[in-house]
């Protein structure tokens, strides 16, 4: 291994985040890569802009539902303390929803920015496609059913409780009982 | 093929029947291909019939007379739109989230959906597993402003009791009152119906009932339905009327286009106007499309809802996406791979299982709330299959008359059959080698002609041109001219038949709401079918002819 490549490869290593998952790019720049960013007003000022509570790390909570005069009553351009995924901006604003939610986050989707009007690339849209492989998983596998004859039943172990597992895409006629989730 | 014409058969008793013997020839040759049609011996009819059906909706499903959906960009706007919403990994990930979905995604979710104004929000999830209190507390939460603003929301449930873990977490509004699931959610059946023999999804329930001796309309009114009926000036006239069949796995059949929605070109890697023409079906090429990557119905993926950068493309005010969703049905529906959550659609494609409901739901509301029902479905039974045997009675009566024809002309021959002159040129060739060796060689023939489809084509033609060409260079003129106007009468008679099936199943689809599937076993009978049963069937009448006349005769002598 040459002299160079070595510490370039540690280096790529140590860069936090560098190995996770991040979702696709778009085809313009990231909102949240650009500094002094600015929510300038709504895309629609006649629809209410959906507020968001939380953080990254604990997850994302649906808070309130309000006009863009009750985030910026004085109609001024709101600065973006934080941001997530390009696609949720923190705005400097955490009593629009009338309680302690703590600092409000709201979808880029419905406001437009200072970062937004500063971008010049291309607007193409992101090429997306429907996955209609039919994989064999896992995750349907009733791991808890009881045998049919006693005969059979070589030793009876009860069925470890199922761990709490939120929604999944309704498939018809769901199985019995629901499947602990694989992954 | 010709039904053997001989001179000798011009003079017959059935040449000389008036009108009421030749109706009651033809409705004896109908019944019998009425039989035939419907003998389902190991449930081969039912194949046949359902792919005449896909069959069409391949070649014709994009045509406004068959299929008047609503497509978004199109003229037509006479119907609400039906927008299916589709979440995806990348979609969970714009939120933090993972598949499953989590209880929480679905309340921000909701609140997103909520800023497009649309008709009425169907989630086609599951939710029947526990969640956190909060976050059940925010669904309902959202779910409630929501119906305070004229949203319904349908959530999907295999039973009513599915919803006992949301009224479980006992949720409280900003005025302390306990938020109930019901007030918020109309639960709605998401049980898919397949077609026993090939596992295509092509009939949607109108309900699930609790077993198959419940009472119509005691079910669980499926997802479509139940939205359907809801935007109807009075639902539950339209409900009791949707739901009143009597068999339990009765259902409505999808009409289905092979073209994509326009709106879906913006995402789309491949193109959206799918054509697939009979021609191909002819020359053993696919009938139907192999795959559906741009699906029917227009298709918002939540990342281009969720982040601009996904979809930059919806305006500085997100005019095209208002344009799309205001006043939509929105169907909120999963794509994640090993999900499961898949339908065989009935041009024989996978899509994931939301579609399912959203083309019921165009279904419903293109044919104004009276869908296509098959006739095992309808009420009374026998006069839906009375109308099948009337349109072979025309049929028959169509081939009875091109018989009578044929034997006015006195024509000499079959057209179909070889000349003399053809035979006797023939004749020497074949009397060059043995029998077996002909044998042998024909059964050789055949087996490749199995074994290679696309030879079958190149094979029959070249036999036709080869026969064509020595009876042209050997028959006398006369005999030519004679076989040509029989070929020319039989083709008329051919394009008569097509003209009455292309009718019947026009009258059948359009007034009687019947699914087109009955035109090719019109079609098989019409070509050929009546000539293999003419003449078995016309001994059979000459016989209990003969057996009355004797009788008769009999019974005077005495």
């Amino acid at each position: 291994m040459s002299r160079w490549l070595q510490p370039a490869l540690l280096a790529l290593a140590i860069v936090p985040g560098a190995w996770a998952d991040e979702p696709a790019q778009g085809a313009t720049a990231d909102a949240c890569l650009v500094l002094n960013n600015r929510i300038l007003g709504p895309r629609a000022p006649d629809r209410l802009l959906p507020l968001l509570s939380g953080d990254p790390a604990k997850g994302f909570h649906a808070a309130c539902a309000v006009p863009w005069s009750k985030l910026s009553p004085a109609n001024h351009p709101l600065p973006v303390t934080d941001c997530y995924r390009g696609s949720l901006l923190q705005v400097a604003n955490d009593a629009a929803c009338g309680r302690q939610t703590g600092p409000l986050w709201v979808d880029s989707r419905w406001v437009v920015t200072s970062a937004e009007l500063q971008d010049t690339h291309a607007h193409a849209v992101i090429c997306q496609q429907l996955d209609t492989g039919a994989w064999a998983g896992t995750r349907d596998l009733q791991l808890d059913c009881v045998p049919a004859k006693k005969e059979l039943s070589l030793e009876s172990v009860p069925p470890a409780p199922a761990a709490p597992r939120p929604a999944e895409p309704a498939a018809g006629p769901a199985p019995a009982a629901p499947a602990p989730a694989a992954k | 093929m010709g039904g053997g014409v001989r001179p000798g058969a011009a003079g017959g008793p059935a040449a000389r029947a008036g009108l009421p013997r030749a109706a009651l020839q033809s409705l004896l040759l109908a019944s019998v291909a009425l039989f035939f049609l419907n003998f389902n011996l190991l449930g081969t009819a039912s194949p046949s019939r359902r792919f005449s059906q896909d069959l069409v909706y391949a070649w014709f499903g994009n045509e406004a007379w068959l299929y008047p959906r609503i497509a978004i960009g199109g003229p037509r706007r006479a119907h609400p739109r039906v927008l299916v919403v589709m979440v995806d990994e990348p979609a969970l990930a714009l939120r933090g989230a993972r598949w499953p979905v989590p209880v929480e995604f679905h309340a921000q979710f909701l609140a997103e959906l909520e800023v497009l104004r649309p008709r009425a929000i169907m989630l086609d999830f599951l939710l029947i597993d526990p969640a956190p209190q909060q976050d059940i507390c925010e669904l309902l939460t959202v779910g409630a402003r929501l119906r305070q603003e004229g949203i319904p929301l349908y959530l999907a449930v295999t039973r009513p009791q599915d919803l006992a873990p949301l009224d479980a977490a006992t949720c409280h509004d900003s005025s302390g009152a306990v938020i109930r699931s019901a007030q918020v959610f109309t639960p709605v059946s998401v049980q898919r119906q397949t077609d026993g023999s090939d596992f295509v999804s092509r009939r949607y329930p109108f309900e699930q009932r609790a077993d198959a001796d419940a009472a119509p309309g005691s079910g669980l009114a499926s997802a479509a339905v139940r939205m359907y009926c809801d935007s109807e000036r009075a639902p539950d006239a339209c409900l009791a009327r949707l739901t009143s069949v009597a068999a339990a796995d009765a259902g409505f059949e999808l009409a289905w286009s092979p073209e994509g929605d326009p709106f879906n070109q913006r995402w789309s890697q491949v193109s959206c106007i799918e054509t697939t023409s009979p021609l191909r079906a002819i020359l053993n090429q696919p009938a139907l499309p192999r795959e559906s990557p741009c699906p029917p119905v227009a298709t918002l993926f939540a990342g281009a809802l969720l982040s601009p950068e996904v979809d930059p493309a919806f305006g500085a005010g997100n005019e095209a996406l208002f344009n799309i969703a205001d006043g939509a049905f929105i169907l909120v529906g999963g794509n994640f791979r090993g999900s499961g959550d898949l339908v065989t659609t009935p041009l024989h494609t996978l899509l994931p299982g939301v579609y399912y409901h959203a083309v019921a739901l165009e279904n419903l509301l293109v044919f104004d709330g009276r869908p296509k029902v098959r006739k095992e479905f309808r009420t009374p039974k026998l006069a839906f299959v009375a109308y099948d045997l009337l349109v072979l009675w025309v049929l028959a009566a169509i081939f009875l008359w091109r018989q009578r024809w044929l034997q006015r002309a006195e024509l000499q021959r079959n057209p179909f059959e070889l000349s003399d002159a053809a035979r006797g040129w023939i004749a020497p060739l074949i009397a060059r080698y043995p029998t077996p060796l002909w044998i042998l060689a024909t059964a050789g023939l055949l087996l490749m002609l199995a074994a290679f489809r696309s030879l079958q084509l190149l094979a029959v033609a070249a036999t036709i041109v080869g026969l064509i060409i020595v009876e042209l260079r050997v028959a006398p003129a006369a005999e030519i001219r004679e076989r040509v106007r029989g070929l020319l009468m039989y083709l008329a008679a051919l394009a008569l038949s097509l003209a009455v099936i292309v009718l019947a199943t026009w009258v059948g689809y359009r007034w009687l709401r019947l699914p087109p599937g009955d035109w090719l076993g019109y079609f098989s009978f019409a070509a050929f079918g009546f000539f293999v049963a003419h003449n078995a069937i016309l001994e059979f009448g000459r016989r209990v002819e003969e057996l009355n006349l004797a009788r008769s005769g009999g019974g005077e002598s005495q």
